[in-house]
């Protein structure tokens, strides 16, 4: 699936700044527990800081499936629709 | 026969030095660590009576301990992980070596984790936004994150405890780990004092007490002047205290160096008022004597008080009027000192600095001096306070700590064999 490169780039961002790490090595492809060594703390930590960097709110039932760097990539796309679209998915997710 | 229990190693992050080497030159020397506070950024210091504290400047964790340890917790537990680190290194203690169920961590934390408390607190209550509380909000502001992150970092899997009786909580983590290991439940037991929180919501409440001293805002040097007669109240502090206490039998199987033997500890409480002390005396000399009890001592056996001494009118005054009770004509000829005039008042971790104090004292037959005792008050004047450091061969220290709540301990070092001495593991 095609990710939104502001996006994508945003959330390796702040990974690559909780692991003190490039984000260039930061992978969509990368496991967050398996590839990347967050434990279920980090993890959210880290959706708390995604939280905040795209003025969201996370429910709980989602973070089930938020695996992967691209899983994470792909929820925000969801949440804040694609960029063409402006806010008309986040809309139809509170009705 | 008890097991006897040893001091084996030492740790200070302090207004006057972070590591034991710096912070004792500079206590011997009778230097102050007592500075203004220029700003609880974004609050000015106007609407503050007081104004000074005993700061521990520059300190940046990572420059001495692993990241991955000292980012999850708050500022008071990054001092407890400073001075654990030095303390062991200085204990020459392996963990690879000890069996870690043997190995216990008992922390003395006054407020904990009041940094990111206060901030949190403040952001919710400003922006009514509960999901951006941060996650790590509850295990910072747990009052044993500093005992859990010392045990994790070192593997420590033996008893751990944290406790929390105000300014006397880590000299009960001394007489807890005395306990403990004598009871055989440790070989070695890490004793930590830790408090940070200089912080605006503390600071604030401790001035509404009018606890603090606040005459000399403009001397920051002069502030903090236990048993002088213009006294005013105590300077708050900060900084860590850590003192590895193992087993004789253990220390020397190991031939490890011994700084000295804690040989006693009481702890009681007045059952009178949370934050005033009993004007007669009478509960601090109590503990004071049941202490030399366990220490199996007398009191004309101490040479050396390292005195809680605030510099509280009441509480000086109080604790001058136990000695006496107690030690009779012996007090004029006992040596006293007050850590608290040279860093201020380090709450949870006052216990483990004049414990630091103590065992120097014992260890170097040096005393460091009570800054600010300029203009000794007749309530408590004692001929052996000085404002100069002092000489003499110490057998027997008593360290005193008293905390709100109505709350006294009191511990007992002795000096240790001249084999101990010598031993460097």
């Amino acid at each position: 699936m095609a990710t939104d490169p502001t996006i994508s780039l945003k959330i390796r961002t702040a990974l690559a700044e909780y692991l003190k790490r490039d984000p260039d090595r930061i992978l969509v492809t990368q496991h967050l527990r398996d590839d990347l060594g967050l434990d279920s703390m980090a993890v959210i930590e880290l959706l708390y800081r995604i939280e905040e960097a795209f003025d969201l709110q996370i429910p709980d039932q989602d973070l089930v499936g938020l695996a992967t760097v691209g899983h994470v990539v792909s929820y925000v796309e969801k949440r804040l629709g694609k960029p063409a679209k402006s806010s008309k998915p986040k809309s139809k997710k509170k009705s | 026969m008890r097991a006897r229990v040893v001091v084996t190693g030492l740790g200070v992050v302090s207004p006057i030095g972070i590591g034991i080497s710096d912070f004792w030159k500079a206590a011997l020397a009778g230097q102050s660590g007592i500075s203004a506070i220029s700003s609880f950024d974004p609050f000015p210091m106007d609407g503050y009576r007081s104004k000074v504290a005993g700061q521990v400047r520059d300190f940046s964790a990572d420059r001495f301990i692993d990241s991955v340890h000292g980012e999850r917790v708050d500022r008071y537990a990054q001092f407890g992980l400073v001075a654990v680190k030095e303390a062991l290194a200085d204990s020459g203690l392996q963990m690879a070596k000890e069996n870690p169920h043997r190995v216990g961590v008992i922390v003395g934390a006054g407020m904990g984790g009041m940094l990111m408390g206060e901030r949190e607190i403040t952001q919710l209550y400003q922006q009514q936004k509960p999901h951006r509380v941060h996650p790590n909000f509850i295990p910072v502001i747990t009052l044993n994150s500093a005992s859990g992150i010392i045990a994790i970092a070192y593997g420590a899997k033996g008893p751990n405890l944290t406790i929390s009786t105000a300014c006397s909580s880590s000299a009960h983590a001394l007489g807890q780990a005395l306990h403990c290991i004598r009871e055989g439940r440790a070989d070695v037991v890490i004793v930590v004092g830790a408090d940070a929180s200089i912080t605006p919501l503390v600071f604030a409440g401790f001035c509404s007490l009018r606890a603090l001293s606040s005459k000399y805002n403009d001397y920051p040097e002069k502030a903090s002047r236990p048993f002088d007669r213009l006294r005013d109240g105590f300077v708050m502090g900060e900084g860590a205290g850590a003192l590895i206490l193992e087993s004789a039998a253990h220390a020397k199987k190991r031939k490890a160096r011994v700084y000295a033997e804690i040989a006693g500890y009481a702890a009681t409480s007045e059952a009178y008022h949370m934050v005033i002390p009993r004007e007669d005396g009478l509960e601090v000399a109590y503990t004071m004597k049941l202490a030399l009890a366990d220490a199996g001592l007398t009191p004309t056996q101490v040479d050396y008080i390292n005195a809680h001494a605030t510099a509280t009118p009441i509480g000086d005054a109080v604790e001058v009027k136990a000695i006496r009770q107690l030690f009779k004509s012996r007090a004029d000829k006992i040596t006293i000192n007050a850590t608290k005039s040279l860093i201020g008042h380090t709450l949870g971790a006052a216990g483990a600095i004049g414990g630091i104090a103590s065992v120097l004292a014992l260890y170097t037959g040096k005393i460091h001096p009570t800054a600010n005792y300029d203009d000794p008050d007749p309530a408590c004047a004692l001929a052996g306070l000085s404002r100069s450091a002092q000489e003499r061969r110490v057998k027997v220290a008593l360290l005193n700590a008293f905390g709100f709540g109505s709350n006294n301990a009191a511990v007992v070092f002795k000096q240790a064999t001249a084999e101990g001495r010598r031993s460097k593991g």
